[in-house]
């Protein structure tokens, strides 16, 4: 029994950072009304800079965040003016432009492939770093420490970004151009330069995940196709656009791979996980959390 | 020089060429290349009648090749059933599920559509992956099934030369086209646009849009079940990664796509241009610059859709009147 | 006979009475208006009568047949067409396929569905523009582009949602002619419209709408000179919109 309740543990805290990692994708949709396919590389290109961030400056992982979330804030606040915005412009009548999935796509192939060419295709980790195979014992269970201070980390950032869009005049701007593009434009915000700050908000959050799964998880360049789509299932299980239902969302996934890896081979995990994805698309779209678009 | 000689012109040629090239291309890597290029535009053309006239983005198409390709070779394999037969037992196959898939499916729209896609295509390989045995059905799980090769000749779907494939691809191929075309000028063709552009007001003019749009979910799977077996015939090793993956999926949709969904000529010209950079980086930067072929179809992807959303094939189409105009003339029918 | 008969219908969203209590019938060949201020209600019943949706509660007979619950397609195989408030073409394609479309709802041949859809387009004065690209055309043309579609269905019932709305004066007198040629052609007509002048000219009969309630029926001057009408419309002034 011990064991199964170390599991569901351990699968909240793992649930947790993949919550964390798809924290990033909802926002975004949450804002733009668009999803975005390039977000698992988005990932890797965060831990990738995570990456070299400590191996050039010897600096604690977690240090690496002052480096790491500035320049993925910027990489996304650019991809969205430059690569994005255009499509915007260009489909200003409808909602939900496909032609951005099919956009974002071709991001994650440039990023990914990019990223083969410059570091090769060898799977990185950070061996010396204090937090490896860090273990601690609560009550007769075994947690890992570096997926405990993943959760604190999407706790906090997950807070950090609720207080950002409820309290601070830019939060409360992008929320209500999330809302009504048009009103809010009337308003003299400027929409575009809202999706830049959604996209670079999420792409940020991205970072922090990449830093969080630094210290445990190898780093290769396909690693971001393994996360993207476990966090659309995540961001469609918990709401699009909802920052506790990503949250949730995820640690549903955890706790689905941990503890049933117990009991069957982990590529049946995977079917059931596919399955309860397409259950909620069907029954409820809209997510535990999330509000009915008109889909 | 009548209109129709200036529409039908080029086709002509293209299947004169079409038909001789195999005596012109004489090596085995080269052959393989054109093979693989009919190929695509198949599946593509084959994706056409619904991600193109239904005005959807389904990005699950390579669960129907997968169906196509283990129906035949188990049937093959196990019970010594001609692979031609097996073909259209997968196809049959194939078509059902793309009904159960469209069933739910098509009541959504945008990216719900196309992740749900996405969900079932993938599920399905992981099924297909973890199951060794289905019952008295082999299916190996990841190791796949070898098709030894045999017994050749028509009958048996198995050639020693690569010449006889590239027919079989390109009269398929020839076969899609000119379905693509009756369909595009038929009643189902218009009814497919019109759900696809203004749903309500299609629905308001008689066209029952979902039982539309299932029509054609039925006959794109039933096709693109067709490319999976003649894979399986052709490669003789399948396996859930080789005919069931995703990567497979998205090329489908963005060779369509970047040459233009929605017409006839749009996935062909996509595969023509797009298929070559790929084969040839790989076999030229293959080992120096891995994935150089992906970053060029990342950013050929990205331009398209920025610059010619509805696909190459509007310029290109444009060009080639604007250019015909001027070395032959007005040629409009009075 | 009463082509179209609409008995007790209700319609409310979530909590909105969007229609309550509606009663009316229209005779076979005739033209029935439909007024009110705006968000009386009047596209609530179009749809429901098209099967958009369904009403909360109450029949709609159409050709003596309950249609209530039937959808869209149906209704339109069975002779009941209608045009969109705000206009729907298929802007890619050219103005003849939008009528063709139109125009398979009762054959399966193109060669015949083309020839129906030419000869719809040459009643409304559109044959020069059978080839131009939808996405092009003027708001005019648009709105009559509604109509040819609608009529290619070969209707017996067709709802006309505010076709003259965005038209100039001299446009809006075309559409009232065209619109009256399509009664003598035998197609029984419902309209809504705001542009007084044209639905007093056009109607036979015209039922008033007001916070989902009809508050009166009559014949146009009967309604013109209804106090409960004029007050409805309070600074409302009965010329062109």
């Amino acid at each position: 029994m011990q064991f199964i309740l170390e599991d569901i543990i351990n699968g909240i805290l793992m649930g947790s950072i993949y919550g964390l990692a798809a924290l990033g994708l909802t926002v975004i949709f949450g804002v733009l009304k668009v999803i975005n396919f390039a977000h698992g590389s988005l990932l890797m290109v965060g831990m990738y800079v995570a990456y070299w961030a400590v191996i050039l400056t010897g600096l604690h992982p977690y240090l690496a965040l002052v480096i790491v979330v500035p320049v993925m804030f910027l990489f996304g606040y650019f991809l969205q003016d430059i690569v994005i915005k255009p499509i915007f412009k260009a489909e200003k009548a409808v909602r939900e432009p496909i032609t951005v999935i099919i956009v974002t796509t071709g991001v994650w192939y440039i990023l990914d492939n990019l990223s083969l060419l410059v570091f090769g295709p060898q799977y990185r980790n950070l061996q010396d770093n204090p937090l490896r195979g860090k273990m601690l014992e609560v009550g007769g269970m075994l947690l890992s420490v570096p997926r405990l201070w993943g959760f604190f980390a999407a706790l906090l950032t997950a807070f950090a970004i609720y207080l950002f869009f409820q309290k601070t005049r830019t939060g409360r701007a992008i929320r209500a151009t999330s809302i009504d593009r048009e009103a809010a434009s009337l308003q003299g915000i400027n929409q575009y330069k809202v999706y830049n700050l959604a996209v670079g908000i999420g792409t940020a959050a991205a970072g922090i995940a990449g830093v969080s799964l630094v210290p445990f998880y190898n780093i290769f360049p396909s690693v971001g196709v393994l996360f993207d789509i476990k966090c659309f299932i995540i961001v469609v299980l918990g709401g699009l656009g909802s920052i506790a239902g990503a949250l949730l969302g995820g640690m549903i996934i955890g706790v689905i791979e941990y503890v049933g890896t117990q009991f069957m081979a982990a590529t049946w995990t995977e079917a059931i996980v596919y399955g309860l994805f397409l259950v909620f698309l069907f029954l409820k779209p809209s997510g535990l959390f999330g509000v009915k678009y008109e889909w | 020089m009548g209109r129709n000689t200036i529409r039908i012109g080029p086709l002509v040629l293209a299947g004169v060429i079409a038909l001789g090239l195999p005596l012109a291309v004489r090596s085995a890597t080269y052959l393989h290349i054109l093979v693989l290029l009919y190929l695509y535009a198949y599946l593509t053309t084959s994706w056409n009648l619904v991600g193109g006239f239904a005005g959807v983005l389904p990005l699950g198409h390579s669960a129907f090749v997968g169906i196509g390709a283990y129906t035949s070779t188990v049937l093959s394999l196990q019970y010594g059933i001609s692979p031609w037969i097996g073909m259209m037992i997968g196809g049959i196959l194939a078509a059902i599920v793309g009904v159960i898939i469209g069933l739910p499916t098509f009541k959504m729209r945008g990216a719900y559509f196309a992740l749900a896609t996405i969900a079932f295509a993938e599920g399905i390989r992981v099924m297909v992956e973890n199951i060794d045995n289905l019952g008295p059905i082999r299916l190996n799980g990841p190791r796949g099934l070898q098709i030894p090769p045999l017994n050749t000749g028509l009958l048996n779907f198995m050639f020693a030369t690569k010449e006889p494939y590239y027919y079989i691809i390109l009269f398929m191929l020839a076969g899609v086209l000119f379905l693509t075309y009756a369909i595009s000028r038929s009643k189902l063709g218009h009814y497919l646009v019109a759900g696809g552009e203004e749903p309500e007001a299609a629905m308001a003019l008689g066209v029952n849009v979902a039982r539309a749009k299932l029509i054609a979910m039925a006959m794109s799977s039933f096709l693109t079940a067709f490319a999976g077996t003649f894979w399986a015939q052709f490669t003789l090793y399948i396996h859930p990664k080789s005919v069931m993956s995703l990567d497979i999926s998205f090329e489908i949709a963005f060779i369509a796509l970047i040459g233009g969904r929605g017409s006839i000529a749009g996935p062909v010209l996509g595969a023509l241009l797009l298929r070559p950079v790929t084969d040839l980086s790989r076999i030229y930067f293959g080992g120096k610059l891995p994935g150089l072929h992906l970053i060029i179809f990342g950013v050929v992807l990205v331009l398209v859709m920025i610059y010619q959303p509805r696909g190459l094939q509007e310029p290109l189409t444009r060009a080639y009147r604007s250019v015909t105009k001027k070395l032959f003339g007005h040629t409009e029918a009075a | 006979m009463r082509i179209l008969e609409l008995k007790g219908v209700n319609k409310s969203f979530g909590g909105l009475k969007a229609v309550e209590d509606f009663n009316l019938s229209i005779e076979e060949g005739g033209i029935l208006g439909l007024i009110g201020p705006n968000g009386a209600g009047k596209s609530t019943i179009f749809n429901c009568i098209a099967g958009v949706y369904p009403p909360t509660a109450g029949e709609i007979y159409f050709k003596g047949e309950n249609i209530t619950h039937q959808r869209p397609w149906d209704l339109c195989r069975k002779g009941l067409a209608r045009t969109f408030q705000i206009v729907k073409p298929f802007s890619s394609r050219t103005v003849l396929y939008n009528v063709t479309v139109g125009a398979f709802a009762t054959t399966g041949k193109r060669a015949e569905a083309e020839r129906r859809a030419l000869k719809v387009l040459r009643l409304l004065h559109m044959q020069d523009v059978k080839d131009v690209r939808a996405s092009t055309l003027t708001i005019a043309y648009l709105k009559r582009l509604e109509i040819a579609r609608a009529l290619a269905t070969q209707p017996k019932l067709l709802l006309l949602d505010e076709v003259m709305a965005g038209l100039r004066p001299t446009e809006v007198d075309e559409m009232v002619k065209i619109i009256k040629e399509l009664r003598e052609s035998g197609v029984t007509i419902f309209v809504i419209e705001h542009i007084m002048r044209a639905i007093m000219a056009l109607s036979d009969r015209i039922a008033v709408l007001h916070f989902g309630k009809k508050i009166t029926e009559g014949t146009p001057k009967e309604v013109a000179s209804d106090e409960r009408v004029i007050k409805a419309y309070l600074g409302e002034e009965y010329g062109t919109a």
